[in-house]
């Protein structure tokens, strides 16, 4: 595992989230986590119109998030993970930050006790 | 603005709030602790409001350097500070990994005891971000923390269609 970084230094990554930025275009990605999917598939448990669906469909691919068949009519979406993957990366990275050094804030505490302890002992 | 967005994380430490304190504001031993498995350098380190806080973040051939500028410090109970990547020289750049996310954080650190325990609250906030920027920070955090709502199933499928093309 890659340790906290910014190594993935994409320009495109505010592009990513840009689109997840959008309640109802996180809610399109869940959908086709489970699999891919029509813009009608789409809609329907959504109250809005198909081509509003498309236009979120739109933000999604030029982000890189999904891609669509182009030969087919139905022209499913498909979420794409690699894109997705760099940006929950980023948060959780935020997330990993303060918990892995919390963490070792832990361990120095520790020692600090320890180290009291010891002088203690040689009082 | 009453309801800025903010990132919060709450932790107990089990150790009394003397110490902790002592952890977060000697330098030697912040730099043994702060930044996760990386080799934390801290150039400089002025503990009062307008003092700076120097802090490069090395690992293999990389380094993360940011600057932290006091803005209160109340000894045992407080420190507040704003945060922001900075490039060599020191001087406040956007965030290399992503543009257009604030730059400069409003970082506030508290310290209470809690029994024998010190409970420590950090929060951020955007600072002087335009809107856009506020509303892209609310989102992430707010993401974050709710986990894409079912953002699990998201992982699972990102996991499972990585493992498969590296297969």
């Amino acid at each position: 595992m890659e340790q906290f970084g910014y190594t993935q230094s994409e320009a495109s990554l505010d592009a990513v989230f840009a689109a997840l930025a959008d309640p109802t275009r996180r809610a399109i990605l869940t959908r086709l986590a489970e699999g891919e999917a029509s813009v009608n598939e789409i809609a329907a448990p959504f109250a809005i119109s198909q081509p509003a669906v498309s236009r979120h469909l739109k933000v999604l691919e030029r982000a890189g998030l999904i891609e669509r068949e182009v030969d087919e009519q139905r022209r499913p979406a498909r979420l794409k993970a690699q894109k997705m993957a760099a940006a929950v990366d980023w948060l959780t990275e935020f997330k990993a930050f303060w918990d892995v050094s919390f963490d070792q804030l832990d361990d120095v505490l520790t020692s600090l006790k320890r180290a009291k302890e010891s002088d203690k002992d040689h009082e | 603005m009453s309801d800025l967005p903010q990132y919060e994380i709450d932790r107990l430490f089990d150790a009394p709030r003397e110490m902790v304190w002592r952890a977060w504001t000697d330098p030697e031993l912040l730099a043994r602790w702060y930044g996760p498995g990386v080799e934390t350098i801290i150039h400089k380190f002025d503990l009062k409001p307008g003092g700076l806080w120097l802090n490069e973040m090395k690992w293999g051939e990389k380094s993360d350097r940011s600057k932290m500028a006091f803005q209160e410090v109340v000894p045992l109970e407080k420190l507040v500070w704003h945060h922001s990547s900075t490039d060599a020289d020191w001087n406040v750049i956007s965030n290399p990994m992503m543009a257009g996310w604030p730059r400069v954080l409003l970082a506030t650190v508290t310290f209470e005891d809690h029994g024998a325990q010190t409970k420590v609250r950090l929060t951020m906030v955007p600072l002087d971000a335009s809107e856009t920027e506020v509303a892209r920070f609310a989102e992430a955090m707010a993401g974050m923390d709710k986990g894409w709502g079912s953002g699990f199933a998201i992982q699972e499928e990102i996991f499972a269609e990585l493992q498969a093309q590296s297969a």
